[in-house]
């Protein structure tokens, strides 16, 4: 039964991404409704606190629904971090009197295609554990590292970049390569 | 390797939102270095869900549902409106800003994007830049230590949340690196200091008080991290 529900709601949700599907959307809305009242009026105690909460939540689910991936997480699971950030973002505006908006900033929305973000965080370009590594290197391998592989730089750009001859590029290079290789060892 | 982590009950209440901004924007920071407590939050967001919007129980709790608040014409016409605008939110991935200390520069985390920085304040090695958060007595600051600073022997009448974005730190009860949240409350004092510099993201709710005899005459610098 309630795997039945779980997986209506889903499918709902994925029509209103693929399609506009306005009917699966009041389905939604009819749905998720009453219990958003509900968590309205625990988290921001007035019943138009409450009501603001529904229709801003039910507004960015209509409006974002094409970033749910049903093969990530559920779809209840998702509109809770929908209404999460909204109830978030209005307690700072009755607590702080501040209308900053900066749920999005600290529970970041991703698109389904997250590559998007690999030239804004280059860090994503190698497994976390690798920049662990990388982050115990010295500081002046840990540049040439950074600029090579996270940069893109070639080592001549690098050379002029830190005002270094391009062989000192190359040792640390070697060096820096040679020691990362070493810690990997050490993990395995 | 990060060894320094937020307790289960500060993720518990981060998931739900409620947590002041200062505090949820250093458990945004933490999880986006460490990986078990991406996990931990995942998790915990779906137990949240769960227990919000599907356990019957939850249901029964309260007889109060949306039709006291709102008739279905309401519903209705709140449904129609919705969904006659067309508009669609992109995620967007935003470009990180950089911010500079003693002319090192330091990318700014994704937390703290839009959030004011108030000027920066120096004292000896240290630098302070306040957040603009107006969260009362809770003060939340990005901390620069240059090479070799350090801050004199301090207890605190509340909580400090450091969480170390770049660098390392030392004091008495040990080493910190990159990622580290650490919190302390008012059972503790110690005095941290710095060999290759860092940069802190800092919570305070209350101002620091120097225990050691000359460290006194710097009761002022308390004020000053506070
Ligand atoms: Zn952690």
């Amino acid at each position: 039964m309630e795997d039945d529900e779980t997986q209506q709601l889903s499918t709902c949700l994925v029509k209103i991404g693929n399609a506009r599907d306005k009917v699966a959307f009041a389905t939604l809305f009819k749905w998720f409704a009453p219990k958003i009242i509900r968590f309205g009026i625990k988290t921001l105690n007035t019943e138009a606190h409450a009501k603001e909460l529904l229709q801003e939540t039910m507004t960015k689910v209509w409006k974002k629904a094409h970033t749910y991936d049903d093969t990530k997480g559920k779809a209840s699971t998702w509109v809770y971090t929908v209404m999460r950030n909204v109830s978030f973002d209005m307690l700072r505006k009755i607590q702080s009197n501040k209308e900053d908006t900066i749920s999005d900033d600290i529970w970041p929305m991703l698109d389904s295609d997250e590559n998007s973000n690999e030239d804004a965080y280059p860090d994503h370009l190698m497994s976390r554990t690798m920049s662990v590594h990388v982050d115990q290197l010295p500081e002046n391998q840990k540049q040439i590292i950074k600029g090579v592989y996270f940069n893109e730089l070639s080592q001549e750009q690098l050379a002029k970049q830190l005002d270094i001859p391009v062989g000192t590029v190359k040792s640390r290079l070697r060096l820096a390569l040679a020691k990362l290789k070493q810690y990997i060892g050490e993990d395995s | 390797m990060i060894k320094y982590h937020p307790s289960h009950e500060l993720l518990d209440t981060f998931v739900t939102g409620q947590l002041p901004a200062s505090f949820s924007a250093a458990i945004a920071m933490h999880t986006e270095l460490c990986e078990i407590c991406r996990n931990k939050v995942a998790q915990l967001e779906s137990t949240h869900a769960t227990s919000t919007f599907i356990s019957s129980a939850a249901d029964e709790e309260s007889d109060l549902t949306a039709d006291m608040l709102f008739n279905d014409w309401e519903i209705d016409s709140l449904i129609c409106s919705i969904t006659g605008n067309d508009e669609i939110i992109h995620a967007t991935a935003a470009v990180p800003q950089a911010i500079s200390f003693n002319h090192t520069e330091y990318l700014l985390p994704r937390a703290l994007q839009h959030i004011a920085l108030g000027k920066q304040l120096n004292v000896g090695k240290l630098t302070r830049s306040r957040l603009d958060l107006n969260e009362g007595a809770i003060h939340a600051s990005l901390l620069h230590i240059q090479a070799g600073g350090s801050i004199p022997n301090h207890t605190h009448k509340g909580t400090e949340l450091t969480l170390l974005l770049e660098g390392s730190f030392e004091d008495e009860m040990g080493t910190y690196n990159k990622g580290d949240f650490i919190v302390l409350n008012n059972k503790h004092t110690h005095s941290p200091t710095t060999q290759q510099g860092c940069l802190c993201y800092t919570v305070v709710d209350s101002p620091l008080t120097f225990t050691d005899g000359i460290a006194k005459i710097l009761n002022p610098l308390g004020n000053f991290i506070y």
